[in-house]
């Protein structure tokens, strides 16, 4: 696990996490430990409490129990807004963006929390910093895409700008929900690489619940898994094994 | 839902069933067949639905409408009073739209996240676009001619009036129907409820909302039409005393404007609406 000096407390912390539903236990009793810069890849069946883990982490759900720090400090103790912003940011299976806005504007959306409301109005008739915009486009792939509606584009282009507007963003930690489960098997890895390689740039933290155990071995660093909401297993990817792998998803009958 | 896999003779399942009559569509539509039933009944029809020497009038009424009035200095006050009510409808809406959209955002309660503000927030502006579409524009011009006299402004402001009320009220729903999914992404990279409100909200119900407003705009020409019975002008004016003279040629003539009016409307605005959604 990558323990650099720079950060003495975890960027993500949790402890003892539990999330209920009308008594139901998305997450149960879950702690939690990520360091910047680390890549972490949530495994487990459906229902096993992915997304609810990645959205206790972005502050979108409130635990029942316990508590999540972000580097060091409580989450609860955050209101939501820009200083959220500047920590987490967090895509999703391509339901995210605003399907009737521009691209641009869309990328834009990353800035909102640190622009006044006066110039997010103004952006929306004159873009505002259109050089940023320009350049995180650049960055994923499709500078050509600009000026387009964002409807007009295919899934995997527009997880591209779902991955722009996180680089305009430019958070701590990057939250990832099943980002490439739609595509398939060719692009989701250039999606992937992409993802990763945006992310080692900047030292950032990734985490991000993937099907895949190929893209998990190739892309990350560490692996949980997750079963019925608590955690299963925690080992550096060198480590997970097939044995390991069945026995959260069930492919086998379990060992004693 | 989970299919029921209880059997069907059960008398659990009979009594539900038999209470469901009470919630679902049978009970629904044999109270509304019973209402209707009871309101022909409650009207005094005299003793017969026509009056006697009405069924003579009509007859003239109808064979006019092969012969409308086609002469020049007539079709030219036609169209006159037609454009007449077009700016009177284009006016009318212009200024609904002015009032209903910022009272259809404070309906929508999308701007206030604490419960405590929102609750009676919604209610209250709910209760005032309410209050304006339940009194007719007739009625408005009415009070209005009364209030400040025959002036242009009465007609577009008792035009306006309740057709904010209406336009707001479905502004409000539209606002609050678009996908949750966008509108969390933006929240979660820092965005306050007012720029959700600009970047994910409007944007997204836009085509709805402007869809909407092209299929009042048609309704307020029927409306701007019939403001003219109060004698605003337009083509209901001119209507109004083609009738009490009994010229019933010229009376078809204006009607004929008026449905070709409508039709414009509507193909410029199922124009409008393709190009919206394409």
């Amino acid at each position: 696990m990558a323990t650099n000096g720079r950060s003495p407390s975890p960027i993500v912390l949790l402890e003892g996490v539990s999330k209920r539903y009308n008594g139901h236990a998305a997450v149960s009793a879950l702690s939690l430990e990520i360091r910047e810069g680390e890549r972490v890849a949530v495994l487990g069946p459906s229902g096993s409490g992915k997304t609810t883990l990645l959205h206790l982490i972005a502050g979108i759900e409130q635990p029942s129990e316990g508590r999540v720090r972000l580097a060091g400090q409580p989450l609860s103790s955050m209101s939501a807004g820009t200083k959220l912003a500047q920590l987490v940011g967090m895509m999703h299976q391509q339901l995210d963006l605003v399907p009737h806005l521009s691209v641009k504007h869309n990328v834009q959306a990353g800035r909102l929390g640190r622009w006044s409301l006066w110039k997010s109005l103004v952006s929306l008739v004159s873009l505002r910093e259109r050089e940023m915009v320009e350049q995180a486009l650049e960055r994923v792939g499709i500078p050509e895409k600009l000026h387009e509606r964002t409807s007009h584009l295919s899934g995997g282009e527009q997880q591209r700008v779902a991955m722009a507007r996180l680089l305009a963003q430019q958070s701590r930690v990057v939250l990832a929900d099943e980002p490439v489960a739609s595509l398939d098997p060719a692009r989701a890895e250039d999606l992937m690489q992409l993802l990763t390689s945006i992310v080692a740039e900047s030292n950032k933290t990734l985490i991000a619940s993937v099907h895949s155990t190929h893209l998990t071995r190739t892309y990350f660093s560490r692996a949980v898994g997750l079963r019925k909401g608590t955690l299963e297993f925690d080992l550096p990817v060198e480590h997970l094994t097939d044995e390991a792998l069945n026995r959260l998803y069930n492919f086998a009958p379990s060992h004693p | 839902m989970r299919p029921s896999t209880a059997s069907t003779t059960s008398p659990q399942a009979t009594r539900r069933r038999s209470s469901d009559f009470f919630r679902g569509r049978g009970f629904l539509t044999l109270l509304l067949v019973a209402a209707l039933l009871w309101s022909l009944t409650s009207l005094s029809w005299g003793s017969s639905p026509v009056h006697p020497g009405g069924l003579g009038s009509i007859g003239q009424f109808f064979q006019a409408a092969i012969q409308p009035e086609l002469s020049a200095g007539f079709l030219g006050l036609a169209l006159s009073s037609a454009w007449k009510t077009i700016a009177y409808a284009v006016a009318g809406i212009c200024l609904a739209v002015a009032m209903g959209l910022p009272l259809g955002i404070l309906a929508s309660g999308v701007l206030a996240r604490r419960t405590r503000v929102r609750v009676p927030g919604v209610a209250g502006f709910r209760f005032l676009l309410g209050a304006m579409r339940a009194v007719h524009e007739l009625i408005w011009a009415w009070f209005f001619v009364a209030a400040v006299g025959l002036s242009p402004a009465a007609a577009i402001f008792a035009l306006a009036i309740p057709y904010a009320g209406i336009l707001g009220r479905i502004y409000a729903d539209f606002l609050n129907d678009v996908p949750a999914e966008p509108l969390r992404a933006l929240r979660a990279s820092g965005a306050s409820e007012t720029k959700v409100l600009l970047y994910g909200r409007l944007p997204m119900a836009l085509p709805d909302m402007l869809s909407y407003t092209f299929y009042r705009f048609e309704c307020a020409i029927r409306s701007a039409a019939i403001m003219g019975f109060v004698g605003v002008g337009g083509l209901g004016m001119q209507i109004q005393l083609s009738l009490s003279d009994l010229y019933f040629n010229e009376v078809w003539t204006l009607l004929y404007v008026l449905v070709g009016l409508v039709l414009i409307v509507d193909l410029w605005s199922s124009w409008v609406r393709r190009y919206l959604t394409s």
